[in-house]
């Protein structure tokens, strides 16, 4: 009776452990929100909050404006190698697009390059990458096949390893309907 | 009568076999895929029958085809994750890291706990355990792997979407309550 009792506790601890392992994971695994969208393409993206201001106009409340800086998530260097070659598009069927600001100023950062890579139909995350660069309103847009779940969820890869900022690279995820995904940066100063 | 109840199980044998398989390595998100991606889709789907099998055939009495289709199960599994790991290492460590996401922890206790199973079922005359402790033990295990590993399959996207929810859903349920059945009848034979 006793031991039937023991190993009564014993699978309710066991129960409990496995439960409460489940819940403290995130779904699509740590920071990885979903960024996928359908239908029109937006034009503009909205703005980051600021974290503080000077009360008046002009260049010294803009300098003095800070937003925050977009911080790597686990598994956002997954499959990165550096210096991906700046192809036209990745294919068609899906957008990405994103804008890149300075967390300093929260000013948009014409002609930083960054990386995209993701699985799609054409090639695997190692193979299926590019590099591109912001326009003169700190926006990126890159027109790719659609990426397909090869590890159980489709996901996107958006990274920065230039010098002249920090470093970041983020993993995001998207519906397996979705038409586009749209990936903001803000770059913290490097070092 | 025997015959037709034979044939029955066989034709519901093959079915629960092939029907995971078939959506699993039909679906869109093989589109490209690269052979270690095929033979780990093919790996799990065949997992998930071996899986659902297991209950049924310890309630027909078929214990050393249930304890090789156990073994079984474990080697598709490992087979299963080996081929993801060939197939991206980061991608896989990343996913059984404390930050991965909630199917791949799934996943994980699932195969800790097929392990368990799987070797109860191999000591089973040599561990000191009444027969009662270790009936409980087996089919406790036995359903964290069924639960969780479907519940795997249902979370990961591409595999076996839309009507092959419904199967993993459908099979699930038939494995989870095969075990309690499984666990009466064989309580029944042992007293009589």
């Amino acid at each position: 009776m006793r031991r039937s009792w023991l190993l009564g506790l014993l699978l309710a601890l066991v129960t409990a452990g496995i439960v409460v392992a489940l819940l403290d994971s995130e779904v699509s695994g740590t920071g990885a929100e979903n960024v996928g969208e359908s239908g029109p393409e937006r034009t503009a993206t909205p703005e980051p909050a600021a974290s503080a201001g000077a009360g008046g106009d002009g260049d010294a409340e803009r300098r003095e404006r800070r937003c925050e800086a977009t911080e790597s998530n686990p598994g956002g260097t997954n499959n990165y190698l550096p210096d991906a070659p700046a192809q036209g598009s990745l294919g068609s069927g899906f957008v990405i697009t994103g804008l890149v600001r300075a967390a300093d100023g929260c000013r948009p950062l014409q002609d930083v390059r960054v990386q995209v890579w993701l699985a799609t139909e054409t090639g695997g995350e190692q193979d299926n990458r590019t590099s591109v660069r912001t326009d003169a309103e700190g926006r990126y847009r890159i027109e790719t096949a659609p990426t397909i779940p090869q590890f159980g969820e489709p996901n996107i890869h958006v990274g920065y390893d230039d010098d002249d900022y920090g470093e970041v690279f983020i993993r995001r995820v998207v519906d397996l309907d979705d038409e586009r995904a749209v990936v903001d940066l803000t770059l913290a100063p490097s070092g | 009568m025997a015959d037709w109840r034979a044939l029955a199980f066989a034709a519901g044998v093959v079915a629960v076999v092939a029907v995971p398989v078939a959506l699993a390595l039909t679906d869109r998100h093989l589109a490209g895929a690269s052979s270690a991606l095929v033979l780990s889709t093919t790996a799990g789907a065949l997992a998930v029958s071996a899986l659902v099998v297991q209950p049924l055939l310890a309630r027909e009495g078929r214990i050393a085809r249930h304890e090789i289709l156990g073994a079984v199960a474990l080697v598709l599994v490992l087979v299963h994750v080996g081929a993801l790991f060939a197939e991206s290492s980061e991608d896989a460590w990343f996913a059984i890291s404390p930050d991965g996401p909630t199917r791949a922890r799934m996943a994980l206790v699932a195969t800790i706990a097929l392990f368990g199973v799987v070797t109860l079922g191999a000591l089973r005359t040599r561990l000191p355990l009444g027969a009662a402790t270790w009936r409980v033990l087996h089919a406790y295990l036995a359903v964290v792997v069924i639960a969780l590993g479907i519940g795997h399959a249902v979370l990961t996207d591409g595999a076996l979407d839309d009507v092959g929810t419904t199967v993993l859903v459908g099979l699930g349920l038939l494995g989870l309550l095969g075990i309690p059945a499984a666990h009466i009848v064989r309580t029944r034979r042992a007293r009589s």
